[in-house]
């Protein structure tokens, strides 16, 4: 039903549009006046006064249709007779309802059952039926008042640009909202966590076992359960594990990342450059997952090899492995960041420094990097982010044990990868274990916040200087 | 009638394929002001960073012709760039102090070309190099504060002062005031009148008044042509060439 109408107002809003430009068109010469706007705007105009009333009303009706059919439904059935103790036992008799009026509830119908269930078919019918007279009735309202206006040649292009800016506006609201709608997700996910573990003991405990909490909701859980998970969610080993891969990631990034932004910026030629730069660029663009599987089934085992020939014990997933492909993952975004703040140092500091005798690599150690310095420190904040943020080469390369560990040959595991762990399978909403994992993506979310938001001021600042 | 301290002859500069200055012959007097003027793109700058070799630095760039200073010449590919340009300063149109302290600012060249060893020595070469570019009186208390915090015209002179830290014989001005206001040009011209006692100073300038106020000797270039060189006095009084007239007229320009 709903696409049909969708498909009306869509064919009426198209033919609305021809409309408008024409008459307004004949208007003008009829009468010869001089129109307000040029004639495809009144057909704008007309298109969005046909179709946004229509599509918000139409919005709306189908957001609280089904929860007033419920209501009433649920009512009805209870005047029949039926007996629902809680919330839950009210949505099964709504769902049998609604099956035996699709005709796919194959149980016993009794007499209360059968007569909800007619009663159901009646309101849909009512429902459905007045929404369309609703719709109708709000096109041909909103079309007769378009009309009206269009034929004293109103301000059209003013009134079709304050409504496209609405539209607009609503949209940026929608990606906000939505953006907010998940941080409050994960806080409130959190906070019900936090009130089963203290937050203290998750913060600064060491030991993370959460599969202990598998079996339990946090609803029903005793005192001596509840002593015995204390020590079940240590945030610790998973942020050491984290920014330990990190670590090793940046140790490869950096170097590689920023003395190729360097030679990019400073000494490339340009046919050179406008070859490399967009390879280097295809290494960002390289699906994480296949840097994963090259790092478990390749870097791994060779470590482990090359390990075993030395005497030492690599395990298979250490953490050198996962760090050393996410560090080269990470190389395109810390070189081609520096590349571009190294290349908005403005050349009269270059030249400034080359005047005075200094040569090219002096006048880029003592110039132009610490001229770029902020920035260069802004990209390279901004690959730490992306590095403590990377899932899928942990899930793959690092393990999924929660050692507390600074060898860098075992394995250890990430705040991503233990989010991963938790969801993956048939999860109970209310168990602490699936609520940890909230937990972490709060964590997660608020380090990365804070390392995005120090290295975009590092930028600012570093643009506000040569600007 | 000074010495001549570089002397060009038959130099010809190339940007790609487009050919920037035609055969000039100019020679530049020691301790005396060499103004060089003409419309935008005529070639002045291209000439000046011919003698610091600054066209190095743009790699479609080249110069042929000879170019010579003390009898040295400056276009011999086995020059060594560094030692020139320790011998030949450069002042830019826009200042361009370095996003260090004013202390840094000066000390960078002489640290590069290994002079001043000790602190103390290094703290005289500041000193002495603010004070030559009448800087010293307003900075010497904050030496510690970065460059870039001077008004514009306190950073050109700071960038003079760079300029003269490391000792040069010859000092290249490019437009060095048209970011200035009329104050601050003042103060860049007198010290200008004062520093030529030490070196050998060429200035482009697009203020005729300027030239008239600064320099000896004058140089009128046209799309790349050196067309009239003289006594400054001469070439705005009594110019020989008919375009030299116009342009220090104001007719065209």
């Amino acid at each position: 039903m709903n696409f049909v109408l969708l498909f009306l107002i869509t064919i009426f809003s198209l033919s609305l549009f021809f409309y408008g430009r024409s008459k307004t068109k004949s208007i003008s010469i009829e009468k010869n006046i001089r129109l307000n706007a040029l004639p495809k705007f009144y057909g704008y105009y007309l298109v969005l006064w046909c179709s946004i009333p229509a599509l918000v009303f139409l919005l709306v009706w189908s957001l609280f249709e089904p929860v007033i059919i419920k209501s009433i439904i649920i009512e009805t059935a209870a005047n029949q007779g039926a007996i629902f103790n809680d919330k839950n036992e009210a949505n099964l008799i709504y769902e049998k309802i609604k099956a035996i009026h699709l005709g796919t509830y194959f149980g016993d119908i009794d007499s209360i059952l059968k007569e909800s269930a007619l009663a159901y078919a009646k309101f849909i019918n009512i429902f459905t039926n007045s929404k369309v007279v609703l719709i109708f009735g709000i096109i041909i309202a909103s079309v007769i008042y378009s009309l009206k206006k269009i034929k004293n040649n109103n301000k059209a292009r003013d009134d079709v640009e304050v409504i496209l800016k609405g539209l607009l506006f609503v949209s940026s609201l929608i990606a906000i909202l939505t953006t907010l709608g998940i941080i409050f997700s994960l806080l409130f996910e959190s906070i019900k966590f936090f009130s089963v573990i203290n937050i203290f003991d998750y913060l600064f405990g060491t030991n993370w076992s959460p599969q202990r909490a598998f079996v339990r909701d946090a609803s029903s859980i005793t005192v001596a359960e509840l002593e015995e998970l204390k020590d079940a969610f240590g945030f610790i080993p998973l942020i050491a594990g984290t920014s330990f891969i990190a670590f090793i990631a940046m140790l490869v990034a950096v170097p590689i990342g920023l003395f190729s932004g360097i030679y990019m910026a400073e000494y490339a030629s340009i046919k050179v450059r406008r070859i490399s730069k967009p390879i280097i660029e295809i290494l960002a663009g390289i699906p994480t997952v296949v840097y994963g599987f090259f790092a478990a089934l390749t870097v791994g085992p060779f470590f482990r090899q090359v390990g075993e020939n030395f005497g030492l014990t690599v395990s298979s997933e250490s953490a050198l492995a996962a760090g050393l492909i996410m560090g080269i993952m990470i190389i395109p975004y810390v070189s081609s960041l520096s590349d571009d703040v190294i290349n908005s140092v403005p050349q009269s500091l270059r030249d400034g420094s080359y005047a005075v005798g200094a040569t090219k690599s002096e006048t880029i150690k003592q110039v132009v990097i610490p001229a770029a310095l902020p920035g260069i420190i802004g990209s390279v904040l901004l690959a730490v982010s992306r590095a403590i943020g990377e899932t899928m080469i942990v899930v793959m390369a690092a393990g999924l044990a929660a050692n507390l560990t600074i060898n860098p040959l075992e394995s250890t595991t990430t705040i991503t990868t233990q989010i991963v762990m938790i969801l993956v399978g048939d999860q109970e909403f209310d168990s602490p274990k699936t609520q940890s994992a909230f937990a972490l993506g709060l964590t997660l979310f608020i380090a990365t916040l804070i390392l995005n938001y120090i290295a975009q001021r590092a930028v600012k600042k570093y643009r506000e200087k040569y600007d | 009638m000074n010495n001549i301290k570089i002397k060009s002859k038959n130099l010809n500069v190339y940007y790609g394929d487009k050919q920037a200055l035609f055969d000039v012959n100019l020679d530049l007097n020691e301790k005396e002001v060499t103004a060089l003027i003409g419309p935008s793109g005529c070639g002045k700058s291209t000439f000046i960073r011919c003698i610091n070799r600054m066209n190095d630095v743009i790699d479609i760039c080249k110069v042929t012709g000879n170019i010579e200073m003390d009898g040295m010449n400056i276009n011999d590919k086995d020059l060594d760039v560094v030692s020139l340009r320790e011998r030949v300063g450069m002042v830019f149109q826009k200042p361009n102090p370095f996003p260090k302290s004013i202390y840094d600012n000066i000390s960078y060249g002489p640290k590069i070309h290994g002079k001043g060893e000790t602190k103390s020595e290094l703290d005289q070469i500041v000193e002495n190099s603010l004070k030559k570019s009448a800087l010293w009186e307003e900075v010497k208390d904050r030496l510690d504060e970065p460059g870039t915090s001077l008004s514009g015209g306190q950073q050109q002179r700071l960038c003079i002062a760079r300029a003269i830290s490391v000792n040069p014989e010859v000092i290249l001005m490019d437009e060095p005031c048209s970011a200035l206001d009329p104050i601050a040009t003042a103060k860049i011209e007198e010290l200008i009148d004062e520093l030529k006692k030490t070196y050998t100073i060429v200035i482009v300038t697009h203020s005729m008044a300027q030239a008239v106020r600064v320099s000896q000797k004058t140089g009128f270039f046209h799309l790349g042509k050196l067309i009239e060189v003289g006594n400054t006095e001469k070439i705005f009084k009594n110019p020989d060439n008919k375009m030299t007239q116009d342009y220090i007229t104001g007719r065209f320009g």
